[in-house]
């Protein structure tokens, strides 16, 4: 995923790396990081032309993370017509049932999560988290995400629909020093949501 | 003699899928005529079997047997030809058709199993409403969830399935109305629905009649079950109106992220079981019936099915009362290997009781094992091997010189081949 770089000309003064954990201590791949400064201006990262497909049924990919003011086009790959919406208050939207890619990008200019689905295959389920934060990406397979800081006091958030802990539980306050790195190591205390299943064949009924 | 019998069988089987590729050659005929548009989606498929079965004629040859074939029947047999057709009207609205051929002396060689008009607008805040108006089957099955109404699991559908498909279709309309929490950050979805209908007033006969069987043969709408002047089912129509009552159901569906579905649904035809046709001299089933079922599905492909349903049937001809209570119940296991083989197993057990002046007459009480193994290389072929063994024992089969108590056992091959919006 993305992981924005500081704005040219800010001294970097060290990395900051964040792990994801399990209660019981697995690392959480795909998490979405977002860090914000508090104490110095806030600047939002540069809008993306981004792209969600959607192939055997399934959007892909099924999340992405976008900075505020981005674009994102949403093809159809599939035989069959797809009709996308979304009725999350970041963004209300449909795209009338359609093949291939007639509709121009779809332009997000509100922060917060938007949930996509098709109205006609009640099994596809995608989400765009819109972010005004300057840094933002998501953990690896082993948990972790790290970016490179100007020194500072940082706000730090973590997001994912598997996630169950509440918003407040998720979210740190730390500050990046003078040392080489800043290490935050979250572990959830809530197990996560159940993944949506693999290798289901796509032309079953929900 | 035999060497006749033998090309005359031959030259039937020749006459019969040459019947089958030329209705299916028109199906391709007006897809192409059409130009089949942005939002037409299609399905064309044959599906061919090799049977082996050492039951008793089925019930579309007017017999008891209670699997789809009979031991009449070895050899190649047509499984189901299939034509479906989903045209949008519009952003909100689509037609759906479902026709197949079974070529097994039904009334027409092509018969519409499904044919609705569906009326589908946006969600708002969450809650989304959804109508139908045409013939489709009410929401009970949690099995036959692939295209036409089959079942990805197994070739015969439960006893349960195999009686819908036989005797069951709304013909009016139904109104469903979501909750798609999953939408909105819950881990849930729930919905309600309502349905209206007529022309079910037959349903009900096949169950006194034949008891439960375990099928794949979907009854077009509009069409008939056996065969006229053979007992026990005479040709029985199960999509009739003899009274100006409007049969109803409600059911609820609640599901866990895509885990697990739990759907419960009551359904009552509200027939008038005095009615009897002057003419045809058909009888006005009132049936009604409750049914529960859980869909689990975990990691590794892993399927749970349970469905349970319970009901009864009456008819009240010339001051009679005759009652018919009915249940059956089933459970399946099936387990995924990728997504090209599957492996499942089933359980089904059923009973019919004959009360009233009915007193016996019609009972029936059985169970069932069937296995299968499924694998679809493609997207275009399907290859499926079953095995079903139905242990029955039933009043009208002793009363007709049959066995009270029967163990039936058929092995089905099968080869599909589907082309259209979904294998391409």
């Amino acid at each position: 995923m993305f992981a924005s770089l500081p704005a040219p000309g800010t001294a970097v003064a060290a990395a900051l790396l964040i792990n994801v954990q399990t209660p019981d201590g697995h690392p959480v791949p795909g998490a979405v990081v977002t860090v914000r400064p508090l104490d110095a201006a806030p600047r939002h990262a540069t809008p993306v032309h981004a792209v969600m497909d959607q192939v055997n049924r399934a959007f892909e990919p099924d999340l992405l993370v976008i900075p505020v003011g981005s674009t994102v086009e949403f093809p159809n790959s599939d035989s069959v017509s797809h009709q996308i919406y979304s009725f999350s208050p970041a963004k209300r939207f449909q795209l009338p049932l359609y093949r291939g890619k007639p509709y121009p990008p779809v332009r997000f200019e509100q922060t917060g999560v938007v949930t996509l689905g098709c109205n006609i295959h009640d099994e596809m389920l995608a989400y765009l988290l819109v972010t005004d934060a300057p840094w933002f990406g998501r953990t690896d397979a082993a948990g972790a995400w790290s970016a490179e800081l100007p020194k500072g006091r940082y706000h730090v958030a973590l997001w994912h629909p598997r996630l169950r802990d509440s918003e407040s539980d998720l979210e740190r306050e730390l500050t990046v020093g003078d040392g080489d790195r800043a290490e935050l190591t979250v572990h959830l205390s809530k197990p996560l949501q159940p993944a949506p299943l693999a290798d289901r064949p796509h032309s079953w009924e929900y | 003699m035999p060497c006749r019998n033998l090309a005359m069988r031959h030259g039937a089987t020749r006459g019969r899928a040459a019947r089958v590729v030329r209705w299916l050659a028109r199906c391709a005929a007006l897809l192409a005529c059409s130009g089949a548009a942005a939002a037409t989606d299609w399905d064309l498929s044959l599906d061919g079997r090799v049977v082996s079965s050492n039951a008793q004629p089925p019930f579309m040859q007017g017999g008891l047997g209670t699997v789809r074939y009979g031991s009449d029947d070895q050899g190649l047999q047509l499984g189901r030809a299939r034509f479906a057709l989903t045209q949008s009207v519009g952003e909100l609205w689509s037609v759906h058709l479902d026709a197949s051929m079974y070529d097994d002396r039904d009334r027409s060689p092509v018969g519409v199993t499904e044919a609705y008009l569906l009326f589908r607008p946006y969600p708002r805040a969450g809650w989304r409403l959804r109508m139908r108006a045409g013939g489709f089957y009410p929401p009970v099955s949690l099995e036959n969830r692939a295209a036409g109404w089959d079942s990805p699991y197994t070739l015969s559908y439960s006893a349960i399935d195999s009686w819908l498909a036989v005797e069951v279709r709304t013909l009016g309309v139904e109104g469903t109305l979501d909750w798609l929490g999953t939408r909105a950050g819950s881990p849930f979805d729930l919905g309600v629905t309502a349905g209206a209908f007529g022309w079910n007033e037959g349903a009900g006969a096949v169950l006194a009649g034949g008891g439960f069987s375990l099928t794949d043969r979907q009854t077009p709408l509009f069409g008939r079950v056996g065969q006229p002047g053979v007992p026990p089912l005479y040709g029985t129509e199960p999509f009739l109106q003899l009274d100006h009552h409007v049969g109803a159901y409600a059911g609820l569906e609640a599901r866990y992220h895509d885990r697990l579905v739990l759907r419960v649904l009551r359904y009552d035809n509200r027939a008038d079981p005095t009615q009897i046709d002057s003419v045809s001299q058909a009888i006005a089933w009132d049936t009604r019936f409750t049914s529960a079922g859980l869909r689990l599905e975990a990691e590794h492909g892993w399927t749970a099915i349970v469905q349970w349903m319970s009901g009864e049937t009456t008819i009240e001809p010339l001051g009679m009362q005759m009652n018919w209570p009915f249940r059956a119940d089933y459970a399946l296991i099936a387990k995924r290997f990728g997504l090209r083989h599957s492996l499942s197993v089933r359980y089904d057990r059923f009973e019919v009781q004959a009360t009233g002046d009915a007193d016996g007459d019609g009972s029936e009480d059985g169970h069932a094992w069937t296995a299968a193994y499924i694998f679809a290389p493609d997207a275009h072929w399907r290859l499926a091997l079953e095995w079903l063994r139905v242990v029955s024992s039933s009043y009208n089969r002793a009363d007709l010189g049959g066995p009270p108590l029967l163990t039936e056992t058929q092995l089905q091959l099968a080869v599909r081949y589907a082309i259209g919006s979904a294998s391409r």
